[in-house]
């Protein structure tokens, strides 16, 4: 597994690291297609597989939820747990709220607002159960759910614009 | 003798010694295309290209203008389109990778089209020809390349070449090709807005979170990007390819129009005035078209559902660069010879809630960026240390059951960039799995823009679910998309570069590549030819008219002069020596510069007894008059 914190020069945590954009940008510097476009193909080749593993860590690490999911899955939690019958309940009348809010054209922004408090909520309790030491297996239900709070709000986020 | 036609522009000269790489910044726009390059001074110039100008009109006619089979482009072109409608092409990018089944191709549109293997547009020009949009484009870009050779002294075989950042693969394919057929080398394709700021982040040192708002000919583009110690990180994207002054002259061409009858010729015709009347209007409140008053309102009104289309990308971009409503926007930058119109600039000030910015001349801003980024990519030493991180403009994602699409990158992602995921056979004994690759951002198949569509076969056959495949999306540096399909027990795997469904068949590329090379042979001196006997033959009408209407300002001997001299320049247009016509053009112009000024005193006289200046401004040789004038002046 590839540790994109170290691929970053940043330590491993929660919270967005510290300085995270200037060394993204170092690095960019260093390895972006742009500085080799003189070089030979091997070397290219290298600049552009190195670019974009970068720009991938960059992005995973910006986020909170991806960032979440990342620091577990390098310390052994894999994903696709039992789900509660409950939480796939919720999940059902949440998309089928945003169906409805996209067909009517409207409401859709609240709805996001929902699952975005309910995934910090999440994000909070598995940084406590981190933080705390305990058992890391418990965390693995709740990075499945950021999973499918991550994935309901890019595809809020990736709706077509509004006119 | 003053030389009437090559101005010099000062400091061009010195670029020969200068400028080592010969690398250049193309800008192939909708209306005008311009080529740029960073000289010893460290900075980009725009070159003269086309009669004194850097703007090169992208009007390409095919015709028997300049002999049989031969190509005309930029003015010359331009002023054989209302007389050939159908054999020259104007604003072919706005049919870039587009398929002739396209609603954009069938509006207000004078061509012929022909149908191509693949759906692709094809134009049936003169002499039973069909060109397709890059076989036009390329045409331009030659053009481009041959006249700063003209003006450098040096071979031009790199290129950067910018596309609007909105553009999906199949356009970007397509303008890369193009550069291709007009035998450059393609370093990059540059997004425009991003190459616009480019130019304004050196010129001003900015740092910040900056929005290009980029109105051109045929596309309109918004992008946020941040600055930050000399690395421009673009944020988010949007736009609309199909978007732009054209649509304006077209909505202002409906109402001259009105209901008069629709030739090909009197739809160029209501265009062109349309065009020029939107210019006019830029500055004064009301202008004549045809005898008939326009005011800026009624332009205004004709185009405010045009403009205020570019509101709703502007939001989106700006909500996904994390500066909704553009609080914490450091500054608008104006990009395009569109967002001259005093609307236009209103309602931007209006969206964004700023001044916008446009010391840079809005036209040749593009241009400028893309050499730049030409000169980056090829120096030793490049005059900057800066560097472009861009994004994808549109998600790509597969079809899946029930014809829904999953994104595997989203829009807005940085390049150079990969995403992988993996899929099941539900079959049972299922051995192939189609892989079908969709752009936009609707949910369904239908919405999306298909790119392409491939099977990956010798798959084992496996109860269902057990097969599993990984399909990988890469995305390069210009934005172009490759995707690899790898069943992961047996490795079984199959990668292609994205040829784009309403592209060009590999057999219509390799068609058009031999062609261009057998048109090597027809080099430099055969388009000079080309070009010095249009405009030979641009002279000579435009004398004849006026010794017909303004005869009388001559003395007898004067004007058997210029008949002689006319005489001697049509023999000299019918043989193949350009420099000869060169010469008898150049003493055509000598002969009758007196008679142009003479021509031209009497237009001003009789615009002071209240003729319209225009009415002389107007015909091709008071143009050349003008500069007759101007040089006589000095």
């Amino acid at each position: 597994m590839l540790d994109k914190f170290a691929l970053l020069g940043v330590p491993q945590g929660f919270d967005e690291p510290q300085g995270l954009d200037e060394k993204y940008r170092a690095l960019a510097r260093q390895w972006h297609p742009d500085r080799f476009a003189r070089a030979k193909p091997p070397e290219r080749r290298k600049a552009l597989e190195q670019t974009m593993l970068l720009n991938d860590a960059y992005k995973t690490l910006k986020d909170p939820v991806r960032r979440a999911e990342h620091l577990l899955e390098l310390r052994g939690v894999k994903g696709d747990p039992k789900m509660s019958p409950e939480f796939l309940e919720e999940t059902m009348e949440d998309r089928e709220r945003l169906l409805e809010a996209k067909m009517s054209g409207s409401g859709v922004e609240d709805l996001a607002r929902g699952v975005r408090e309910k995934r910090d909520q999440t994000l909070a309790q598995v940084r406590e159960l981190v933080a705390r030491g305990a058992e890391l297996s418990e965390a693995a239900e709740l990075l499945a759910r950021m999973r499918y709070y991550a994935r309901y709000l890019d595809e809020v986020e990736g709706r077509p614009a509004e006119i | 003798m003053p030389a009437l036609f090559e101005i010099q522009e000062p400091g061009e000269a010195r670029s020969k010694e200068a400028c080592t790489t010969g690398a250049v910044g193309i800008d192939l726009g909708t209306t005008n295309s311009l080529v740029a390059i960073v000289l010893g001074d460290g900075k980009p110039h725009a070159l003269a290209v086309d009669e004194g100008s850097t703007l090169l009109p992208s009007v390409v006619h095919y015709g028997s203008q300049g002999g049989p089979g031969s190509v005309v482009v930029g003015r010359a072109a331009r002023r054989l389109a209302a007389e050939f409608p159908r054999d020259t092409i104007v604003s072919v990018k706005r049919f870039m990778g587009r398929s002739s089944a396209d609603p954009e191709t069938l509006r207000l549109s004078p061509y012929k089209f022909a149908e191509g293997a693949s759906g692709v547009v094809r134009f049936a020009v003169a002499e039973g020809r069909t060109v397709n949009p890059v076989e036009v484009s390329a045409e331009i870009l030659r053009a481009l390349r041959f006249r700063a050779e003209e003006r450098l002294g040096i071979p031009v075989k790199q290129a950067v070449i910018t596309v609007p950042a909105y553009f999906d693969d199949a356009q970007r394919q397509a303008t890369k090709e193009a550069g291709r057929l007009a035998g450059l080398e393609v370093l990059r394709l540059l997004n425009e807005p991003t190459a616009a700021a480019l130019a304004y982040g050196l010129d001003k040192r900015s740092q910040g979170m900056f929005a290009v708002y980029d109105l051109g000919g045929g596309t309109f583009d918004i992008s946020i990007l941040k600055l930050v110690e000399g690395v421009f990180e673009v944020k988010a994207v949007g736009g609309d390819s199909a978007l732009g002054g054209d649509d304006f002259d077209r909505a202002l061409a409906e109402i001259i129009l009105g209901s008069q009858e629709r030739s090909p010729r009197r739809v160029r015709e209501a265009i062109d005035a349309a065009k020029a009347a939107k210019e006019d209007l830029t500055k004064a409140e009301s202008t004549e078209v045809w005898g008939r008053k326009i005011t800026r309102a009624q332009l205004e009104q004709a185009i405010r559902p045009l403009i205020e289309k570019t509101g709703g990308s502007s939001r989106r971009a700006l909500r996904d660069a994390g500066v909704p409503d553009g609080k914490g926007l450091d500054g608008v930058i104006l990009v395009g010879g569109s967002t001259r119109v005093p609307a236009v600039r209103a309602y931007v000030k209006q969206l964004f809630g700023m001044e916008p910015l446009a010391d840079i001349d809005p036209d040749e801003v593009v241009a400028l960026g893309a050499a730049v980024q030409a000169d980056l990519l090829t120096s030793e030493s490049p005059q900057h240390d800066v560097l472009l991180l861009d994004v994808t403009p549109l998600s790509l994602g597969l079809e899946t059951m029930g014809g829904l699409v999953e994104k595997l990158l989203l829009r807005n992602t940085t390049i150079p960039a990969r995403a992988t995921q993996e899929f099941t056979t539900f079959a049972d004994g299922q051995t192939g799995m189609d892989i079908h690759v969709l752009q936009g951002e609707r949910e369904l198949v239908q919405d999306c823009r298909s790119l392409a569509k491939f099977t990956l076969s010798g798959i084992p056959p496996l109860p269902p679910g057990l097969a599993r495949v990984a399909v990988t999306f890469q995305v390069d540096a210009d934005g172009i998309l490759s995707v690899t399909a790898r069943e992961q027990l047996t490795g079984v795997s199959q990668t292609i570069t994205v040829k784009p469904s309403h592209g060009l068949t590999d057999e219509e590329i390799e068609r058009m590549l031999l062609s261009s090379i057998e048109h090597a042979e027809e080099d430099v001196q055969a388009r000079l030819l080309i070009d010095n006997r249009v405009e030979a033959q641009r002279i000579l009408k435009a004398a004849e008219r006026q010794l017909e209407s303004n005869g009388d300002l001559l003395s007898a001997e004067e004007r058997g002069q210029i008949e002689a001299q006319m005489a001697t320049l049509t023999r000299a247009a019918q043989e193949s020596d350009h420099h000869s016509i060169k010469d008898e053009i150049d003493k055509l112009d000598y002969l009758s510069a007196d008679f142009a000024k003479r021509v031209m005193d009497r237009g001003i006289e009789r615009a002071l007894k209240g003729h319209s200046v225009a009415e002389f401004d107007q015909g091709e040789m008071s143009a050349h008059a003008k500069k007759a004038y101007e040089a006589l002046e000095k």
